[in-house]
């Protein structure tokens, strides 16, 4: 076999890794995406979020010596805590029509969880317990990382989870109908504040497994990931089109594997800027995403 | 003596990048990249004083144009895309204008040392003051020099038909492209202007800082840019003047005794802010009441 071969075997090897770590993208992009559904509002918190849930579970494991499945139960139920306190502060009182006010709420609450966290750790990382990262499974050529694949079962299980809630439940019938025409929603008899409450508590869940596998594939936790997060989170939300779940889940997929690509070939300083390019690409070339509707909601 | 007259530079150089997303915002617009602008204004004029050894004047200015094309560029996709996709548009600008400095290498030999960005070290040679004799007292006015004409023009500005034409935008679009106003135009016009004039406060702060590297330019940079126009309000240029001296003068000196506390208390006043004032602590009405309380009418004012 020649170099060609042997190259194109280590890109189709990095793509498949950046596509495996997408998933977790996908679940904050997700998570933006629903808030943006249901409210039409940004919760600029919500990586950050994430990442403190993510926190506790590693608290959890550090200092009762957790096993892997409540690290990650424990991460999610913060931050789907989080999730609420944040609702509460940063959007429950703030007129409904009033995005600047909510978003610089958020931004603020966002400076809050950031500076907690480096308070409470010190700001150096620390490290994540990682889940077989040992294990490897050979398909021919390529081998597909234990940790990675893990990552990606469980995103698919929490997303299904959440399509589930959203598609089969009567809690998720007054999310969507709240994120369709919150007025008519009322009319219905349906508490608003009670279903963007819940919202933002699924939300928080789901960003709490991501960012606890984010951090279990990473192998750190550190404040330093917060803002990175934060705009890849809402990198994928606005490729896959705002509001669109589905849109979400593939950008995420995009997302981590042209990232692994450009660490490939650019080395890791300049990966973040090649995200942030791709993002103007489509911001040119198809400005609703994805999957978005061209009627766009502001 | 020199520390309160670094902060009075720093309230200035702060105004002017409220100023820069105040006119933005006068079209209703959020733009939370106003950071990258500031960084390309501030590595663009350190740059052609340390590297090209340019007088401070014309680097200012170039530096300035330099913000304002990128600015004009970020628009025209950006502002296709409305509201809220324009903010997530400008982090993601803001954030590739700070990695790109972060990788940004340029240096060049300068007598026994070399001088120039220097990626992750920062760049650290931007003596220009120093070297020229500059004192403390004649720094702080040039800066102010700038602030004063720039918040005169803007003042002027908003008295002419141009406040008209982008406050109608910001009012309602609908009802301003039903007049014949050319929406795209003016929103991208606003963007370009806010780029100029964030691109002069970041030459000015490289130049009085004579230090800066990419984690000056962060989101935390970006969210004080429309924290001021926020918290001011968008009655006059003024009250972005006023937010800058209370956010910079009082709370930031004010708390300086909570040490490394005081960020956290930072966030939580923000989400107080918003959650007590949502429409800006200045807004109209109560700019009314402190006018009344100075003993300037606002009808008085406006009628003469």
């Amino acid at each position: 076999m020649g170099d060609f071969w042997f190259e194109f075997f280590d890109i189709a090897q990095t793509v498949g890794d950046g596509l495996l770590f997408g998933a977790t993208y996908a679940l904050i992009g997700i998570g933006f995406s629903l808030i943006f559904g249901a409210m039409g509002k940004l919760n600029m918190t919500y990586a950050a979020a994430s990442l403190a849930g993510a926190y506790v579970g590693l608290a959890a494991f550090t200092f009762l010596d957790a096993p892997a499945l409540i690290v990650f139960l424990v991460s999610a139920l913060a931050s789907g805590l989080i999730g609420l306190v944040v609702y509460v502060a940063c959007f429950r009182f703030i007129p409904i029509n009033n995005h600047l006010a909510a978003l610089m709420a958020s931004v603020g609450a966002l400076f809050f969880v950031d500076e907690i966290i480096i308070h409470a750790t010190d700001g150096s990382p620390l490290t994540f317990p990682a889940m077989f990262d040992d294990v490897m499974f050979f398909l021919g050529h390529y081998g597909v990382r234990g940790d990675l694949l893990f990552v990606f079962a469980v995103c698919i299980v929490s997303t299904v989870g959440l399509l589930y809630v959203l598609y089969r439940s009567r809690l998720g019938l007054a999310t969507r109908a709240v994120s369709q025409q919150d007025v008519a929603a009322r009319l219905c008899g349906i508490d608003v504040h009670r279903t963007n409450a819940v919202t933002f508590v699924l939300a928080g869940l789901l960003g709490g497994i991501a960012g606890a596998m984010t951090a279990a594939s990473v192998g750190v936790l550190s404040p330093l990931i917060t803002i990175p997060l934060t705009v890849k989170g809402l990198i994928v939300t606005v490729i896959g089109g705002l509001g669109s779940i589905p849109g979400a889940i593939a950008a995420g997929l995009l997302v981590g594997g042209l990232e692994n690509l450009f660490l490939y070939f650019r080395g890791v300083n300049e990966r973040d800027m090649y995200v942030l390019l791709l993002l103007f690409v489509f911001l040119v070339f198809r400005p609703h995403g994805i999957f978005g509707s061209a009627i766009n909601r502001d | 003596m020199a520390y309160y007259l670094g902060l009075v530079q720093l309230i200035g150089i702060h105004t002017l990048l409220g100023l820069s997303a105040y006119i933005l915002m006068l079209t209703g617009q959020l733009s939370l990249g106003q950071a990258g602008f500031f960084a390309i204004g501030a590595y663009s004029a350190g740059i052609l004083t340390v590297i090209f050894q340019l007088p401070i004047l014309p680097a200012l200015f170039v530096g300035a144009l330099i913000a304002a094309f990128f600015a004009f560029l970020v628009g025209f996709p950006a502002l296709r895309v409305k509201g809220l996709m324009l903010v997530v548009a400008t982090i993601a600008f803001s954030e590739f204008v700070r990695l790109f400095f972060f990788n940004l290498s340029w240096r060049v030999p300068r007598g026994d040392i070399s001088v120039g960005p220097d990626s992750t070290n920062g760049f650290r040679e931007i003596r220009y003051f120093v070297a020229n004799g500059w004192s403390a007292w004649e720094i702080t006015a040039f800066v102010w020099v700038f602030v004063i004409l720039v918040m005169a023009l803007l003042w002027w500005a908003d008295r002419s038909r141009t406040g008209a034409v982008l406050r109608a935008v910001g009012e309602d679009e609908l009802a301003a492209q039903s007049v014949g106003i050319n929406l795209t135009a003016v929103k991208v016009a606003a963007m370009t202007a806010g780029g100029f004039i964030a691109g002069i406060g970041g030459g000015l702060y490289a130049h009085t800082a004579t230090y800066v590297d990419h984690l000056t330019f962060t989101v935390l940079l970006a969210t004080f840019a429309i924290a001021y126009p926020i918290l001011g309000g968008l009655s006059s240029v003024f009250g972005t003047l006023l937010a800058v001296i209370f956010i910079q003068g009082v709370l930031v000196e004010g708390l300086r005794f909570l040490g490394d506390w005081r960020n956290i208390v930072f966030g939580l006043m923000i989400i107080a802010a918003m959650n007590l004032k949502p429409s800006g602590l200045f807004d109209a009405p109560t700019a009314r009441i402190l006018k009344r309380a100075i003993g300037l009418d606002g009808r008085g004012q406006n009628g003469a």
